[in-house]
């Protein structure tokens, strides 16, 4: 039986503490030269794309401007269809919003950067948190927390019937609209659609309507539990197995033996978790004020604040249960002597294949073939170098093993990705 | 004061100019290459819901033709009642680090019919203006002045990358806009740091029913030169010579451009009625790309009319000074 084949995708690193600004090599985050450099490594390589992640207020930490890490960035389709301009093959992912978009502009700007890069646009779809987002928009806070994936689904399917070409008249729970576009039919059908959402909900809305998933699912057991259970809920809505790819998010570090890696592994932890951000961290289970608190010494003993708004703004809320969290922080902390800084370097760690350029291939290999991924989303540490040792070193191991292609096979990202043609066209909602 | 420059030339045109030219990219790519170093400077009209011919989105276009060229100024079209500002702002802050500071936005008035076609397109929605033109060019003030103050809400000096302090950015640089218009409210700062020339360029075209005070917020305002020229750049003016936006006349090049004598002396006459340049309006551009770039162009030249394109970036271009930033704490 022939192996699977991998699916890689290039995240520009990120408006994020994983992003390193402090080391020498680190390049601009806005420069288009930094752009160029990135796309063209990655085209290099043989990526399958690119991926932007999205950010639309700049993060704040009780009531200030968040400071300690990268911030900026170009706007998404802008800077896509920018790089469409000078690659060929390599796709071109971005991240939007469908709480601060309207399905008409947003699906012909899509279209747009699918006519200008041959069929080679795709769009993770996500909602925005309210209040703190919607203050930079028209319509500010305008859906219920609880119906940001009905609008979701109500505008991908919208953006559907805009994508046929023609005329479009919808009229559904969240939008009343009509018109006549001259955009189509498009170079793919329609643009490759990914999902992030990893709750039930999400996982959902990705087997009905998407074609990746980018999933956060770090060791090989969870992994694999995530993969089984997408996988099982495509046959309800007619799909094949393969019409949805599974891409969790990882990064890797590169050395010239296991230890070497390790190393630097360990000093790249550190300058991504400085002392005052290990307990901006910590400050997210608190919720209180901890800057009195030596990010070497021990864990606060007060309890976290479970009684007011939470103090950090712009990020993916990801500690439901502040007692819970902070009773196994502390627990852990205790039980391993760690440090508030160390506690924060273990619990913010993403899934990292480490090791040579041969041990990461293996490791990346594995994962694919046992089924705990399609393939993975790579985000490197460094603008916009991140990429060039592991075009150089690991991508040859890669198709060596005969997992990874010599060379871009076909001339859309749908045909990359080996994924079936466009949707059939949905009944159109009138 | 007035500050001398050259007379410029550029091209109008609009993001759906492939007409029916099946190879869209091909088309575009052509393009480019034959118009940049020819004239200073290119609009991109956008067509937005425009039934059947709403073509390319014109930003995006723009940021594809971008790094395609290398001195070509290009303009790109919008209308900012039917888009978010905050949206544009970034795009065009965009477009200007792709191009290395020849971005410019077309802030399109679309005229009654498109406007409601436009509003069927996105639909009914809280924030976005009544169809009528006294709230449409109220709100386009206000997306305007939103698109310009994000620009600003990054001072030039914001990243800092201070490993002692651990700041990778200094908050006191970052700024809320705070904008509260009629209809909606925007709060910033932008995500996307202040873009190379400070302020791109905004230009806007004339419209006698249009409020007066939208041709008078651009830097850039495009005339027929068929109408009252001289009355317009008056009208523009009121505060005094010199203190208007840049007037650049249009002149409609005909299909065959059979008429080089006639641009050439309209062209004569509208720079002694107060135009800083002239756009050259394609409305053929597959016939009209070779004749008015081999023929036309070089004839106004040859006339003593336009200069080569002096370089630098847009603003310059056009004799504007370097954008000061409104946030930014006077030295």
């Amino acid at each position: 039986m022939s192996k699977k084949q991998i699916i890689l995708g290039a995240q520009f690193p990120g408006v994020n503490n994983f992003t390193v600004w402090s080391d020498p090599a680190a390049g601009s985050q806005i420069a288009f030269s930094s752009f160029r450099h990135f796309a063209e490594t990655v085209e290099r390589g043989k990526f399958d794309f690119i991926f932007l992640a999205e950010g639309l207020r700049v993060r704040e930490q009780k009531g200030r401007f968040h400071e300690l890490d990268v911030v900026g960035r170009p706007n998404t389709l802008a800077i896509l269809t920018a790089l469409a301009s000078i690659t060929n093959h390599v796709g071109l992912i971005g991240t939007l919003t469908t709480t601060f978009n309207e399905p008409y502009p947003l699906a012909r700007q899509l279209a747009t950067l699918d006519i200008l890069s041959g069929g080679r646009a795709g769009w993770n779809v996500v909602t925005s948190p309210g209040a703190f987002t919607g203050a930079n928009f028209r319509r500010g806070d305008h859906l219920p927390f609880r119906e940001r994936y009905e609008r979701a689904r109500d505008f991908l399917e919208t953006a559907r019937s805009i994508w046929q070409g023609g005329d479009f008249h919808v009229r559904s729970p969240y939008f009343d609209i009509a018109g006549r576009t001259g955009a189509g039919p498009l170079p793919q059908g329609a643009p490759i659609i990914a999902q992030a959402g990893d709750s039930d909900e999400g996982r959902e809305l990705a087997a009905s309507h998407a074609d990746l998933i980018y999933s956060r699912h770090g060791t090989l057991e969870e992994g694999q539990a995530f993969y089984a259970d997408v996988k099982q809920r495509l046959a309800k809505y007619g799909r094949s197995r393969d019409a949805l790819k599974i891409l969790p998010g990882a990064n890797f570090v590169l050395g010239e033996t296991l230890e070497d890696a390790l190393e630097k592994q360990k000093a790249i932890r550190l300058q991504q978790v400085s002392p005052k951000n290990a307990i901006v961290f910590l400050e997210q289970v608190w919720n209180r004020d901890l800057t009195a608190y030596d990010p070497d010494g021990p864990l606060p003993e007060v309890d976290p604040d479970v009684a007011v708004e939470q103090l950090a703004q712009g990020r993916a809320a990801r500690y439901d249960n502040r007692l819970e969290t902070a009773r196994a922080w502390r627990e852990l902390a205790e039980r391993e002597k760690l440090s508030i800084r160390e506690l924060i370097i273990k619990v913010t760690g993403r899934k990292q294949f480490v090791g040579t350029p041969a041990q990461v291939a293996e490791e990346i290999d594995r994962y694919v073939q046992a089924d705990a991924a399609d393939g993975f989303v790579f985000a490197p540490h460094l603008t916009p170098g991140g990429f060039d040792e592991f075009v150089e070193k690991v991508i040859p191991i890669l198709q060596e093993r005969k997992v990874f292609r010599q060379d871009y096979a076909a001339p859309t990202l749908r045909g990359n990705l080996a994924l079936p043609q466009a949707w059939q066209p949905v009944a159109k909602a009138v | 004061m007035t500050q001398k420059s050259t007379f410029l030339v550029g091209f109008g045109l609009h993001a759906g100019a492939h007409g029916d030219d099946p190879d869209w990219r091909g088309f575009w790519s052509g393009l480019i290459g034959r118009l940049d170093g020819a004239a200073e400077f290119l609009t991109l009209e956008d067509r937005f819901a425009d039934p059947g011919r709403d073509g390319l989105d014109a930003i995006l276009l723009a940021n594809w033709l971008a790094p395609r060229s290398r001195d070509i100024g290009i303009i790109a079209g919008a209308p900012l009642n039917v888009l978010e500002p905050f949206h544009v702002s970034t795009a065009i802050a965009t477009l200007d680090y792709v191009s290395g500071g020849r971005a410019g936005l077309l802030a399109q008035r679309l005229d009654q019919q498109r406007s409601l076609d436009a509003g069927r397109a996105i639909g009914a929605l809280k924030g976005f203006p009544a169809v009528d033109p006294p709230s449409l060019d109220r709100d386009a003030l206000a997306a305007a002045e939103v698109v310009r103050r994000l620009w600003d809400s990054w001072e030039d000096d914001a990243v800092i990358r201070d490993v002692v302090s651990q700041r990778y950015v200094d908050g006191e640089k970052l700024h809320y806009i705070d904008f509260q218009g009629a209809d909606f409210r925007v709060l910033g700062p932008s995500i996307t740091p202040r873009p190379p020339q400070g302020q791109p360029l905004v230009a806007t075209s004339w419209t006698a029913e249009a409020d007066l005070a939208l041709a008078r917020a651009a830097d850039v305002v495009f005339v027929p030169a068929a109408s009252d020229l001289a009355g317009i750049v008056a009208k523009l003016e009121g505060d005094g010579p010199g203190t208007g936006p840049k007037v650049i006349a249009d002149l409609h090049v005909k299909p065959d451009v059979a008429d080089v004598a006639d641009l050439i002396a309209a062209a004569k006459t509208s720079e002694t009625q107060g135009a800083r340049g002239v756009r050259l309006i394609l409305t053929d551009p597959h016939r009209q790309i070779a004749p008015v770039v081999d023929t036309l162009v070089p004839a106004l030249r040859t006339a003593g009319l336009v200069a080569q394109p002096p370089g630098g970036d847009l603003r310059s271009r056009f004799g504007l000074p370097a954008a000061r930033n409104r946030y930014a704490a006077a030295a």
